[in-house]
């Protein structure tokens, strides 16, 4: 039985049919940690009330026997695929963009650190 | 043309699949901090964690990162329009670092351990019928969010969940863990929800 010639252009279109996806995925609490922010901030002096003013509310309250901390958490994933039916590749990249805040017992900031990614480093 | 459709219909049975996570930043260029090094100074060094734990002296932070590669490859005759078998093979290789660092109540670091693999993550191979019950390769517990972004729902669990929040491993004062670490042993066994 000879393929007929609808048939044969399907099948060569379905093999020749390409596609690509891409996605961005975004998850956290909204990025306010720039540098231009946290300047304002000085071990020492600086309290909770003026971390979380700048900040706003934080991903996690971790409870450290009478000190705390507070911590920013904002994930970015970034995918990309190549879909030619008979090979298919997806790549997925995710970066933390976080910020890390300790207070004595008097709320009194001790310590942070914050680390930014470049939005399109992905 | 006979061989033609044939080596087509070889094409259209046939297809492999790839996934690739990369998840946090490399961690090969970092050096472990010596031992009593300050906290400020190890936050400086490898910057804010990705994983805290309050401990009954201290604290522990941890950094990490995750290189899962994900391949599967599946015949089916879906595509001639009888999908009544398919065959599928998957594989998947987990590389990755993990850095430990503890510290006691001064803010001292106590202990730096760091982990490194290259490991085959499993795999398999299936032949079913009609639908693709069972996936050859699971990467699920591997590529999960962060824990911080479900902090505060865990006080919304049913009860026997949120009675024991406290001993969570992701609740930040319970201890911590890897990705991946199977839920029959260990502290997970232990929970009620």
């Amino acid at each position: 039985m000879k393929p007929s010639a609808a048939v044969i252009a399907m099948a060569l279109g379905a093999l020749l049919l390409g596609g690509c996806a891409q996605y961005d995925s975004k998850r956290g609490v909204e990025v306010n940690w720039q540098d231009t922010v946290t300047t304002q901030l000085v071990n020492g002096q600086s309290t909770r009330r003026d971390v979380l003013a700048l900040l706003g509310p934080p991903s996690q309250v971790i409870a450290l026997d009478g000190e705390s901390a507070l911590y920013y958490l904002f994930e970015r994933s970034q995918g990309k695929g190549l879909i030619l039916l008979v090979y298919n590749r997806m790549q997925i990249d995710t970066r933390y963009d976080r910020a890390i805040f300790f207070f004595d017992q008097d709320d009194v900031l001790t310590e942070f650190a914050t680390r930014l990614y470049p939005t399109d480093e992905g | 043309m006979k061989v033609f459709c044939a080596a087509l219909t070889c094409c259209l049975l046939s297809a492999c699949t790839q996934w690739h996570y990369d998840l946090g930043a490399p961690l090969d260029n970092v050096a472990l901090p010596p031992e009593n090094t300050s906290l400020a100074e190890a936050l400086q060094l490898l910057g804010p964690p990705l994983r805290m734990s309050a401990t009954d002296h201290g604290f522990v932070l941890a950094w990490e990162h995750w290189n899962i590669r994900e391949q599967s490859l599946g015949f089916s005759l879906g595509a001639m329009g009888a999908d009544f078998l398919s065959a599928d093979w998957g594989d998947m290789r987990v590389k990755g670092d993990f850095l430990l660092l503890t510290f006691n109540e001064h803010r001292l670091l106590t202990s730096a351990t760091r982990s490194t693999w290259d490991n085959d993550g499993g795999g398999g191979q299936s032949i079913q019928p009609f639908f693709n019950f069972v996936s050859v390769v699971d990467a699920d517990d591997l590529t999960e969010s962060m824990p911080q972004h479900h902090w505060g729902s865990y006080l919304l669990q049913s009860l026997p969940g949120t009675l024991n929040e406290s001993s969570s491993l992701d609740s930040g004062r319970g201890g911590l863990q890897q990705r991946g670490t199977p839920s029959a042993v260990g502290q997970q066994s232990l929970r009620m929800d």
